[in-house]
């Protein structure tokens, strides 16, 4: 019955009315040989080409070959001239272009089409076409992409705008070519066309910041008609206020605020949530928005009040004082018939509001939270973890809000964001803790999500044997190992072993369940209970330590690649594991946002990874016999923004040797250099040899490096470099790139100096237990000092401070400072070059300046002495 | 339909399409020659190398013909093929003044003749030898010679001397595919 009906259902989303609902890959590409068809086969072309487009926009994926035939064979169909039929055609080279192979055949019909008289082919077709069109065939298009910026047409400019910014990606200096056309359409009396040129120019401007600057002066006192281009220019001039350090333009902020009486809403809207966003607005600029967004709150349209309660609410999660002249309108809109703008008045008012009003705006979540999507939820969410933060006397009350929510429906990223600010309630409120694991421990009882069961379970391994009792906690963790899937079963064998390992009478109890879990089906959790019984059965402190508590945090790849160099080579001797790097642990990302876009973009240039640097570095046979890469550096750049030649160094550290790895880029367009090399000089170290990058043409980077031997005395070992940047020039020709035939000239040129630092020699480290590992290295290497930290102000300054200065990772959360402490301990954990286990606990205290005493343990003296006098 | 269609529809003479493929080197006036067929409205002024294909169509006597002028230089020759499937006849274009390249030619014409959906068809191959005009343009009896014509025996073919800028030669060439298109009409009726 219930799986009839199950069927039923599903035959109800995907059948029901959708006639391509039974549409398959392989017979959908045997139908397309219907587009070889001379005449062409409109009718029947036409519903084949729409099956293959549904089945790509489904997500079915074809092969090289496969698309190439549908690629071809869809070509054929350009001798149709029906209106759709062709209009799929665009469609279908777009989808395909990726996939299929010599895709460039259609170009000449593709600009016959943008060139010709038919307007339904000419906007559609560019758009294809920059799509099929790479760097190297730019500029057989490149005429009639300029005809087609200026165009007449206003949906033709606008395609061709727009592929402007889809060209700019790979051919950004053929675009710049073409400014005086998009310069022209700005001018355009489209609304539409002035926001894509407006868009284009910016883009085309946009690493340079005096040409934005200029722009937008420009612009602003003459202004586009087009509201939309106003939009946009108002989110470019807050980037421009909040990028410029020296305090803001007034001018430029005079602009926004007169945007807030433009006639049309979405320039208020936009006008008012730009002054908002930026970080340097005060009270006082905040004011005249602020009253623009409260009148909108009133509004009879649901988009007006749903963008201005929205903006409110992310105002009040930093300046709720700003936001409390709105209570009133945002108290009106609880009873609001939309229930997102419902939502975000509460969450805002519970932001903006005191104490006292907590329970009654519960109340009223209470009586809707069944009505509202998940995404909404998870605003309520983060409100409440915001206000268990401010109000800690209120914690009892949202602990139980937070449990009854955790138990209704909701999907994975709901339960997801529940979980999360209970933990953040545990981690900040000790007294909070036990209630909090209860909660979770019956969360999980009935839990259908693994990846959340097993990150509680990962907490009640850390928390629950710290607590009073936590022999209560057993049954839970045991309940999993009967009861759930084998991912679950496993992490619950790993939890159920950190309770054996630190309290003494749970110990032979849990030997017992470890031993039952030792019958289990899946590989993984037999695995897991037979390794961990047989490490807790020794009863050995030091064994279980290491090997359970905190247990080596291996590189992975690094690991794998290590074992099989080890096999290569002589196997006589036991496997090296320290000459293994550890694996740091992860940090938190930032987000970078685009003006363009509404979802956080990923910054552009994403620094490789340890394994990828690894990997480039063993591919240099002058470096393939180094031993495993043990860290990298961030790039540090050795030349000012903007200038000729730029620079930017990466530090290499492997056991013995530092490899400095120069990235160079050359911005003049009429220089070709060869022979680069980065000559570097410093006291005790010698260079054994350069890499010079044989030829770096106009922007294209080339990397060049020098291998510098550690000095044997590890005191010796930061240091102060100058760098030099050698080279041969040619002058050659700006627009084919073509050098003189004449031979060039040496030159040089002066870099920033290195320095190598004693986090360099250091690689972060994560310590689940930072006590128990402090206690096990004991105090054999142990050194102490006290240090007056006179220039730091702040507690949280010194620790980043200290931290970033070690390049160690700080345990047990104490990186975070409660609020309105004056002393603080640090707890950092690494591991220093060549395998060292190193730990340091900084105890801070305020005191005119932050004075710090810091302990540092390791298992080799010399590892304590660098870093001990590290800070001095 | 125009009168004069209308009037061989009712006759009986019902229209034929036909799709022929024009290929050569590079710069040997395919397109140009295209364009000379093209109605005086539609007609381009600027002919510019092409790239990958374009599609022309044209007419003559009771034919309709939709080309495929490919393009013809070298990094795109490897693509033609794709289309000889289903073409009913071929036009094979070369500059006649460019006596360097006609072993380029050559080569091309023989991947052409062998490949395998051309080898066993009985499909009609027009020779233009354009560039007539051209002061050192050789006679189209050297340019058979040069490709080695009279090797071709399977398939009807023609040779005829053509200048694509005034249009001289190419209706008399065109005119022989014609018939050569309508025999085959004829013959796959009667099959
Ligand atoms: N003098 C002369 N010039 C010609 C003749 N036919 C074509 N041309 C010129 O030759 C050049 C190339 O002609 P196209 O038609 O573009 O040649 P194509 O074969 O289409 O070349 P691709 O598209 O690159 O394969 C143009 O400048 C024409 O004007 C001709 O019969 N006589
Ligand atoms: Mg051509």
């Amino acid at each position: 019955m219930i799986g009839s009906f199950k069927q039923a259902k599903k035959d109800e989303e995907d059948g029901c009315g959708n006639p391509y609902h039974s549409v398959d890959k392989t017979s959908v590409l045997q139908e397309a040989r219907v587009f070889n068809e001379t005449p062409v086969n409109v009718k029947r072309s036409t519903h084949v080409l729409t099956k293959i487009l549904y089945l790509l926009n489904q997500g079915e994926t074809l092969a090289t070959k496969e698309a190439t035939d549908a690629f071809f064979a869809m070509t054929k169909l350009f001798q149709s001239n029906d209106l759709v039929l062709r209009r799929l055609v665009y469609l279908g080279i777009k989808e395909l272009c990726n996939v299929a192979e010599d895709t460039i055949i259609v170009t000449s019909s593709l600009t016959k089409d943008m060139t010709g008289r038919e307007d339904q082919y000419r906007a559609p077709a560019i758009r294809a076409l920059c799509r099929i069109t790479d760097a190297t065939m730019m500029q057989a298009i490149e005429r009639y992409m300029k005809q087609a910026i200026v165009d007449r047409a206003p949906g033709v400019s606008s395609a061709a705008l727009v592929s402007c910014r889809h060209i700019m990606k790979d051919s950004p200096d053929v675009v710049k070519r073409w400014v005086s056309e998009v310069q022209e359409a700005l001018s355009s009396d489209c609304v539409m066309v002035q926001f894509h040129a407006l868009g284009v120019l910016h883009q085309i401007r946009k690493s340079d910041k005096l040409a934005v600057t200029k722009m937008v002066s420009k612009l602003t006192s003459s202004g586009p008609r087009s509201p939309y281009a106003i939009c946009l220019l108002i989110r470019i001039v807050a980037r421009l206020i909040e990028e410029d350090e020296a305090g803001a333009d007034c001018r430029l902020f005079d602009f926004l605020e007169s945007m807030l009486r433009h006639k049309a809403e979405m320039v208020i809207y936009e006008a008012a949530n730009a002054i908002v966003t930026l970080r340097k607005s005060s009270a006082r600029d905040l004011a005249p928005a602020i009253s623009v967004l409260q009148l909108f709150l009133s509004s009879p349209k649901p988009t007006l009040r749903f963008a201005a309660v929205r903006t409110l609410s992310k105002v009040a999660m930093t300046q709720p004082n700003a936001v409390t002249a709105c209570n009133l309108d945002l108290e009106n809109l609880i009873q609001d018939v939309n229930r997102s703008i419902a939502t975000l008045a509460i969450t805002t008012l519970l932001k903006t509001g005191s104490e006292g009003s907590v329970d009654r705006l519960m109340k009223s979540i209470s009586s809707f939270l069944n009505d509202i999507s998940d995404e909404f939820k998870i605003v309520v969410v983060e409100a409440l973890r915001a206000l268990a933060l401010k109000y800690p006397r209120k914690q009892a009350v949202l602990m139980g809000q937070l449990a009854d929510m955790l138990r209704s429906e909701g999907g994975l990223p709901y339960k997801e964001a529940i979980a999360s600010t209970i933990i953040t309630i545990i981690e900040d409120n000790p007294e909070a803790k036990e209630k909090g694991l209860d909660h979770l421990c019956e969360f999980i009882e009935d839990c259908e999500h693994t990846t959340l069961a097993v990150r509680i379970l990962h907490l009640l391994g850390r928390e629950g044997p710290r607590t009073r009792q936590p022999a209560r906690y057993i049954r839970f963790v045991y309940n999993r190992v009967i009861l759930e899937n084998a991912a679950v079963r496993a992490a619950a064998v790993s939890v159920l072993a950190k309770f054996g390992a630190q309290c003494e009478t749970l110990l032979s109890n849990v030997l017992v369940l470890l031993q039952r879990c030792m019958m289990d089906t899946e590989d993984e959790v037999r695995d897991r209970a037979t390794y961990y019984h047989a490490v807790l059965a020794t009863r050995d402190s030091a064994l279980i330590h290491r090997y359970i508590l905190n247990p080596p945090q291996f590189a992975l790849p690094s690991l794998e690649r290590a074992l099989v160099q080890y096999l290569r080579a002589d196997t006589s001797a036991p496997f090296e594991t320290r000459a293994v790097p550890t694996a740091p642990p992860p940090q938190e990302e930032k987000k970078a946002q685009n003006i363009m876009e509404v979802a956080p973009r990923q910054e552009e240039r994403v620094v490789p990874t340890h394994e990828k640097y690894a990997e480039q570095l063993s591919a240099i046979p002058q470096f393939a016999n180094l031993g495993p890469l043990f860290k990298s550096s961030a790039p540090v750049e050795l030349t000012e923004s903007e200038t000729e030649y730029m620079v930017r160094c990466i530090k290499h550290t492997f056991r013995d040797y530092i490899v400095l790895q120069f990235d160079c880029t050359n911005t003049l367009n009429d220089q070709l250099l060869e022979a680069v090399n980065v000559v570097v000089e410093g006291e005790d170290w010698d260079v054994l040899l350069y890499i010079p990058c044989p030829s770096l043409p106009y922007s294209q980077p080339g990397s060049c490096y020098a291998l510098l031997r550690i000095p044997e005395d590890i005191m010796a070992t930061t240091g102060t470099f100058s760098a030099t940047l050698k080279f041969k020039v040619r002058d050659c020709d700006p627009a084919t790139g073509e050098p003189d035939t004449e031979d060039g000239y040496e030159d040089d040129y002066t870099l920033e100096d290195i320095e190598i630092s004693v986090a360099d020699h250091v690689q972060r480290a994560a310590r689940n237990n930072f006590a128990a590992g402090w206690d096990e290295l004991g105090a054999t290497n142990e050194l102490e000092d006290t240090f007056a930290l006179s220039a730091m102000s702040s507690l949280e300054e010194a620790v980043t401070q200290v931290t970033q200065f070690l390049g160690m990772h700080p345990c047990d959360r104490s990186d975070r400072i409660p609020e309105g402490k004056s002393a603080h301990t640090l707890y950092l954990a690494g591991t220093y070059r060549g395998g060292h286990e190193v730990l340091v606990r900084a105890k801070l205290a305020l005191s005119d300046g932050v004075t710090m005493q810091l302990t540092v343990r390791s298992d080799d003296p010399g590892v304590s002495e660098v870093i001990a006098s590290a800070v001095g | 339909m125009g009168m004069f269609d209308r009037l061989a529809f009712f006759l009986g003479l019902k229209k034929r399409e036909a799709s022929v493929l024009v290929i050569g080197l590079d710069n040997s006036g395919k397109s140009t020659m295209l364009n000379h067929f093209k109605t005086e409205d539609q007609k381009t002024t600027d002919i510019v190398p092409t790239v990958g294909f374009n599609v022309e169509k044209f007419k003559t006597k009771n034919v309709g013909f939709t080309a495929f002028d490919m393009s013809g230089q070298g990094r795109y020759r490897s693509l033609w093929e794709h289309y000889y499937h289903d073409c009913q006849g071929v036009i094979f274009v070369v500059d006649s003044s460019d006596k360097l390249r006609l072993v380029v030619a050559k080569d091309e014409l023989d991947m052409l003749l062998q490949h395998a959906e051309i080898r066993h068809r009985r499909i009609p191959i027009l020779f233009f030898a354009n560039k007539m005009d051209m002061r050192d343009a050789v006679s189209s009896v050297k340019v058979s010679a040069a490709l080695g014509l009279e090797r071709i025996s399977d398939k009807p073919w023609h040779i005829t001397a053509s200048n694509a800028i005034t249009g001289e030669g190419l209706h008399e060439g065109v005119e022989w595919l014609t018939n050569q298109i309508k025999e085959n009409f004829g013959n796959n009726m009667n099959r």
